[in-house]
């Protein structure tokens, strides 16, 4: 009975401490949030955290390694990874004294707790609040308008949210909104624009200023422990904020004012009354005059900035509203010049000019080097995959600067310490750092930055096979090749990359596959040999020479730059290059060259080729040539002028093919004939948000006075000539601010041929409409899109005449002595156009998409690395009535590397297409993304057998951020590769099933380059059925297959 | 604030008005330029008289010979712009380029149009059979217009390169011919080929073979001599067949 009793008793204590511990410990937890207040005596303005003195003494952090830019993403890595990166940086500046960062990323809250905890370092919680841009019901606003009021609604919105999310994080110091905001006032409204020029601004201000302080005053509401700001660019607009901020707690500005902050200290106290953080400044590390790094003017730039800072502290009979300030940076960022090139080389282009910075600064000339503001520089990954940090003579300066108190020390003490800092022997600190580094980079030389190493071994077969020799039948074969990777720098204005290719065996897997190093596959030629008989007679013999080992080793990829004064000058190589159709190539006449697996499958090595930009006084000036200087071209130079002209934006381009290029790679790679164009362009954009876009085009004027036939409506055969007139086009194209509605006219003589038509998404545009930049058309296209909160609704619609039809078959005769010579599909080799492409066509589409999360936008064309919404789709259809055929496609005919014709058109057709994507978020370490497409089309050259109807689906699923499994299942749908569209190839089933699972960072797997480059082992199946509809496919049987069980180790 | 521009805005509809008047216009000139081809150009080409003359105009020097290809802007040349169907070994019933060259007229006054016709088919596509019969219509139009007193030398000099042609870039090719039904278990025609290495050497070496003069005159020992100097030996065919001559390349 008494041990009942004390059972019970035992039962209800433990109920009691269960229940204290529900209550109580997220109490506890909440009381470990700091307080933080400023606070103001006699001597000046302080900031206190939890009662106690707190000077900030801070660096802007961010971490992205080489070759990453602002798509990489830290805390998307595993949280070991995180750790390791966290430790390595804060251990590093808790070592220099830094107490506190800010940050351009919103670090999670365990994150801040963990920075906090581990080494004592709060952090700012900065939101940019729209300043590059926002998402609001879904759309990405480039601009933000702060005067839309569902804009200030959402971003307001949003704003608490991220105070409510923080509020009880420990770790946090204070909140700040925005990023030198008002520098970025760059939004269009009528009531705006309407204004006199010198208001405009004003204007716009005002509504900046007034939602930062609803901002302020809605958080606040949710978040008493901790201040707000906000950051503004310098003391711009000043009175606005006094006028219109009241509730401000502190004032954070960046200002790059060069040693001193001048008069900022008193402006500040007579208008606000209110302590100042610099949240940015400091110096750059490059000497634009001198073109190499300077740590010392740096440092000295920083040494001087923080001792007048120290100075204006409280307690120093000065403004005493120093409370602290954050360095720009803590380290280099290597892709803050082009952002998306050169990622693996720190530039040295300096970008904007400031006077304030005497060291380097000259008349007419930048000195400003974005990749260059780290207090340590970048280096190259450690064994724990994290990016190293070399201190700069700054970090020393700024470690003993902040092993000072400035409350604690007097002014005298502070600016005695600083007169006797030993700068010399900092500086031989800085100096015998970059030395070592250089020494183990062997940089300045040519290093050996890494690379890969592939092998697979393939299983293959088919059912002929296993019917007549079983399991005996089955093919095996290996694959193993390496890539090294090279860096080069030797002299600080030239550098670049290269890799090598080295084959081993090479696995045979065509048909089912074609794939980078089928370069080193044996080639059989059959090949006559005259011989010599018995009785003297000689005879020609056929034979088959094979060729083994071929091509072993090659250059796979070669970039170099060369950054002069007046010019930059840029060699590549199988390297990836964007069309020009932002900078004014309307007519497409420069092609993406992106696509390098689609190219590495036929070893073709474009694109190739030089191009020089001008920089300065010359930078309306681009010169670009090569033998192949996008996928396709001819030897080329091409020349591009843009400029300004009653406030529109001009552009001059002349392209010239120089040669015909002798080959093609492929059966899709028609060798094209040697020609020209020349196109003049202009675009505005008016302050209203009407955009208005033009051009014309003059191209292949030397096809004039060559001879074409057609045939009229009465069936009679007529000879014509190309004339002047037929080389000239013109396009333009009408945007205006309602739903985007855009209106396009679009009119080409015969042979106005211009390049390719860029999408309003580019590659990843779902669109169907069959567009074309050949010429012998009136075109005429028109698409709006439709928002409704995270929906979007986008129809469009196209028409498309043509000026001369193709040709249908008509059979020659004779008949007594007269001949009527019939007639026959044109091609583009033999006559001077053919109606291929830019056939007639009515053509409507409507695509739905719903992404809830507008900053990673659908149609960005590494989404589905980037997608962050929970769940995001697009479903949509195309129809396209072709009321006219075609005339003949070419297909480069490799045998005779020549190009031959298909010898007759598609038929007239209606043709349809429906498709969707979806991408699933359901946690952190899960994506999955599926896509589904239903179509009835036609073949893009080879009109035998039809057109086809087919199904198709395809898939990506990933978890853990390790496991990968890929595929998709085809119903009679083309084959994978451009050829079988072409020549109309389809199958009856088509699988594919791709497992990896990744062994290295699981970082790797956040962009497809390094998707395909992670270290990682899989296994892959493939299987085709087979009918009469591949009979070319040279396969006996009813099915193929193929197993590949491969590894990638990276290194 | 909204207010106060307001108050300070002039009307925007004139902008806009302006905007899409210039669009409209811009588009409209973009669009509407030019039209589509109609009756008023180029020139009605569906009854060419064929020439009935045999006086031949050489384009360029090289014209029939391969791999020139002047014959196709030659304005005299009928064919220019003539679909030549080749044989297809995938559809040999289908038409091809034999009947149409079937319907030229017989004699001297097709010869003219064969050369072209062939000479046309060369040129868009390089074949011993293309070479051979433009080389023979060389020879029918330097028979035609020749006679005891004075020769066509120049298309004699022609059909001589063309010959050559033949042996020189398409020395194993064959044509095809059918025949003797009488010879098939079915009753049809039989298909069988020729070496046109053979075919050529014979056409130069006797007249009996083509019935046009003889391109090298005099004793048919110096036909042979010029394939000598070409690079080739000929052993000639013997009656009654003279289907067993050998051509064969010297020091190969």
């Amino acid at each position: 009975m008494a041990g009942i009793s004390f059972f019970k008793s035992m039962t209800k204590v433990c109920s009691i401490l269960t229940v204290m511990l529900v209550f109580f410990v997220p109490l506890a937890s909440h009381a470990q949030v700091d307080k933080v207040t400023t606070y103001k005596d006699a001597n000046g303005w302080k900031l206190q955290v939890n009662g106690e003195d707190y000077y900030i003494k801070g660096v802007v952090w961010g971490y992205t390694p080489r070759g990453q830019n602002y798509t990489y993403n830290l805390f998307g890595q595993s949280d070991d990874q995180i750790r390791k990166i966290l430790d390595y940086e804060f251990s590093l500046m808790a070592k220099m004294g830094v107490n506190t960062i800010r940050s351009f990323t919103m670090i999670p809250p365990e994150w801040v707790t963990y920075i906090y905890r581990e080494h004592g370092i709060m952090s700012v919680i900065n939101p940019l609040m729209g300043r590059y841009g926002y998402s609001v019901d879904g759309k990405w606003i480039p601009f933000t308008d702060y005067s839309d009021p569902r804009t200030r609604e959402v971003l307001k919105r949003d704003m608490q949210e991220f105070v409510a999310r923080y509020k009880d994080t420990p770790g946090v110091l204070m909140f700040a909104f925005g990023n030198e905001s008002n520098y970025g006032l760059s939004w269009s409204s009528f009531e705006i624009e309407n204004l006199p020029e010198g208001e405009q601004n004003i204007a716009k201000a005002r509504f900046l200023y007034s939602l930062w302080n609803e901002v302020t005053e809605a958080g606040k509401a949710i978040d008493s422990n901790h201040p707000f700001t906000i950051v503004n660019g310098d003391i711009q607009y000043i009175d606005l904020i006094a006028e219109l901020i009241p509730n401000l707690d502190l004032l954070g500005t960046n200002a790059y004012r060069g040693k001193s902050f001048t008069g900022l200290w008193r402006d500040v106290e007579e208008k606000l009354d209110l302590p100042v953080v610099f949240f940015e400044f400091g110096s750059d590390a490059f000497n634009a005059r001198d073109f190499a790094e300077d740590q010392l003017s740096q440092a000295l730039v920083l040494k001087d900035q923080w001792q007048e800072m120290y100075n204006k502290a409280a307690g120093n009979g000065e403004e005493g509203n120093s409370i602290g300030a954050f360095i720009f940076e803590w380290r280099d960022e290597w892709w803050k010049y082009l952002q998306i090139e050169n990622l693996d080389i720190q530039d040295n282009n300096a970008s904007w000019s400031n006077q304030a910075y005497l060291f380097d600064w000259a008349e007419g000339k930048n000195n400003m080097n974005e990749e260059w503001f780290g207090i340590t520089a970048l280096g190259p990954a450690n064994s724990d995959g994290v990016s190293t940090a070399r201190p700069r003579m700054a970090y020393d300066v700024m470690t003993e600067v902040f092993s000072m108190d400035p409350y604690a020390a007097s002014k005298g003490d502070i600016n005695r310490t600083f007169a006797n800092m030993d700068v010399g022997r900092y500086e031989l600190m800085g100096d015998v750092r970059l030395l070592k580094a250089a020494n183990e980079e062997s940089k300045r030389k040519l290093q050996f930055t890494g690379g890969r190493l592939q092998g697979e071994m393939v299983l293959r077969g088919n059912e002929s096979g296993i019917d007549e020799d079983g399991e005996d039948s089955l093919e095996f074969s290996d694959g193993e090749m390496v890539f090294l990777d090279f860096g080069f720098q030797p002299t600080d204005q030239v550098s670049g990359q290269m890799t090598l290719n080295v084959l081993g065996n090479v696995a045979q897997k065509r048909p089912l596959e074609f794939t980078y190093g089928d370069r080193g596959l044996p080639l059989a030629i059959q090949t006559e040999q005259l011989t010599i008989l018995e009785g003297g007679d000689n005879e020609f013999i056929e034979r088959q020479v094979d060729f083994k080992d071929r091509e072993r080793i090659e250059i796979y990829d070669f970039d170099a730059t060369y950054e002069g004064e007046n010019i930059d000058v840029n060699a590549f190589y199988h390297t990836r290059r964007f069309h020009w159709g932002y900078e004014g190539d309307q007519f497409g006449l420069i092609r993406e060259a992106t696509d390098l697996e689609g190219m590495d499958i036929w070893n073709a090595k474009a694109p190739q080729g030089v191009e020089i930009a001008g920089k300065g006084k010359w930078k309306d000036f681009t010169v670009l040539f090569g033998p192949e200087v996008y996928w396709g071209a001819n030897p080329k130079v091409v020349f591009k002028y843009d400029f300004k002209l009653a406030k529109f934006d001009w552009t001059f381009i002349h392209s010239e093919d120089l040669a015909r290029r002798s080959d093609g790679t492929n059966p899709t790679d028609v060798v094209g004939r040697q020609s020209r164009q020349t196109t003049l362009t202009a675009e505005r954009e008016f302050s209203n948000g009407w955009k208005l876009e033009f051009g014309g085009i003059w191209s292949a004027n030397e096809k004039v006075d060559e001879v074409f036939d057609r045939v009229d409506r009465a069936g009679n055969v007529y000879l014509d000539q190309i004339e002047e007139e037929d080389a000239l086009g013109f396009r333009a194209k009408l945007t205006f601010p309602w739903y985007e509605t855009y209106l396009q006219a679009h009119h080409a003589g015969l042979v106005a041929d211009g390049g390719h038509v860029h999408r309003t998404w580019g590659i990843t545009d779902p669109s169907r409409l069959p567009y074309s930049g050949m010429g012998n058309k009136r075109e005429y296209e028109a698409g709006m899109i439709l928002r409704f909160g995270n929906l979007m609704l986008y129809p469009r619609v196209m028409y498309r005449d043509n000026l001369v039809h193709a040709n249908p078959f008509i059979e020659a005769n004779i008949g007594g002595g007269v001949l009527n010579p019939g007639t026959d599909p044109r091609n583009t080799d033999e006559d001077p156009f053919a109606v291929l492409g830019n056939r007639e066509a009515r053509s409507a589409e409507l695509y739905l998409t719903y992404d809830p999360t507008g900053a990673t936008q659908f149609y960005d064309w590494d989404n589905d690395w980037r997608e962050d919404a929970k769940f995001a789709f697009n479903i949509g259809g195309t129809y396209t009535e072709y009321p006219t055929r075609t005339d003949s496609y070419l297909f480069f005919f490799e045998p005779a590397r020549i190009n031959a014709p298909f010898g007759q058109g598609l038929p007239a057709e209606e043709v349809w297409g429906i498709s969707s994507r979806m991408v699933f978020n359901p946690n952190r370490d899960s994506k999955y993304i599926v896509r589904l497409v239903r179509g009835f089309d036609q073949s893009t050259g080879n009109p035998d057998g039809g057109t086809r109807d087919f199904y198709q689906f395809d898939w990506k699923a990933e978890w853990k951020r390790k496991h990968t499994f890929a595929g998709y299942y085809m119903k009679d749908a083309w084959g994978p590769y451009d050829f079988y569209r072409q020549f109309n190839i389809t199958f009856p089933e088509q699988v594919k099933l791709d497992y990896s699972v990744l062994l290295g960072n699981s970082g790797q797997l956040g962009s497809a380059e390094d998707e395909n480059r992670a270290t990682r082992v899989g296994i892959r199946a493939l299987y085709r059925s087979l009918d009469e509809a591949n009979e070319t496919f040279e396969v006996e049987g009813d099915y193929t297959f193929m197993t590949v069980l491969y590894f990638t180790y990276q290194f | 604030m909204i207010n106060l521009n307001r108050h300070e805005t002039k009307p925007a509809v004139f902008k806009h008005l302006f905007m899409a008047l210039l669009g409209a216009a811009t588009l409209f000139a973009a669009g509407c330029s030019t039209e589509e081809r109609d009756e008023n150009d180029g020139t009605i080409i569906n009854a060419i008289l064929l020439p009935t003359d045999v006086v031949l105009n050489l384009h360029c020097a090289d014209v029939g010979i391969h791999p020139e290809t002047c014959v196709l802007d030659d304005p005299e040349n009928p064919f220019a712009t003539t679909t030549i169907l080749e044989f297809d070994v995938n559809d040999p019933d289908a038409t091809n380029k034999f009947d149409l060259f079937n319907s030229i007229p017989a004699g001297p006054t097709g010869a003219k149009a064969r050369f072209y016709f062939w000479a046309t088919a060369l040129a868009r596509r390089g074949s011993g059979e293309n070479q051979f019969y433009t080389a023979l219509a060389l020879h029918e139009l330097f028979d035609a217009n020749s006679n005891v007193l004075s020769k066509d030398e120049l298309v004699r000099a022609q059909a001589l390169k063309a010959y050559q042609s033949v042996l020189d870039n398409f020395f194993g090719s064959v044509t095809v011919f059918t025949c003797c039904p009488g010879a098939s278990p079915v009753g049809e025609p039989v298909a069988f080929s020729v070496p046109l290495n053979e075919l050529t050497a014979d056409n130069l070496y006797r007249t009996d073979a083509t019935g046009f003069l003889r391109l090298i005159e005099g004793d048919p020992l110096l036909m042979q001599e010029q394939l000598l100097e070409w690079g080739y030996s000929y052993q000639p065919a013997n009656p009654p067949n003279y289907d067993d001559g050998v051509v064969s390349v010297n020091g190969g």
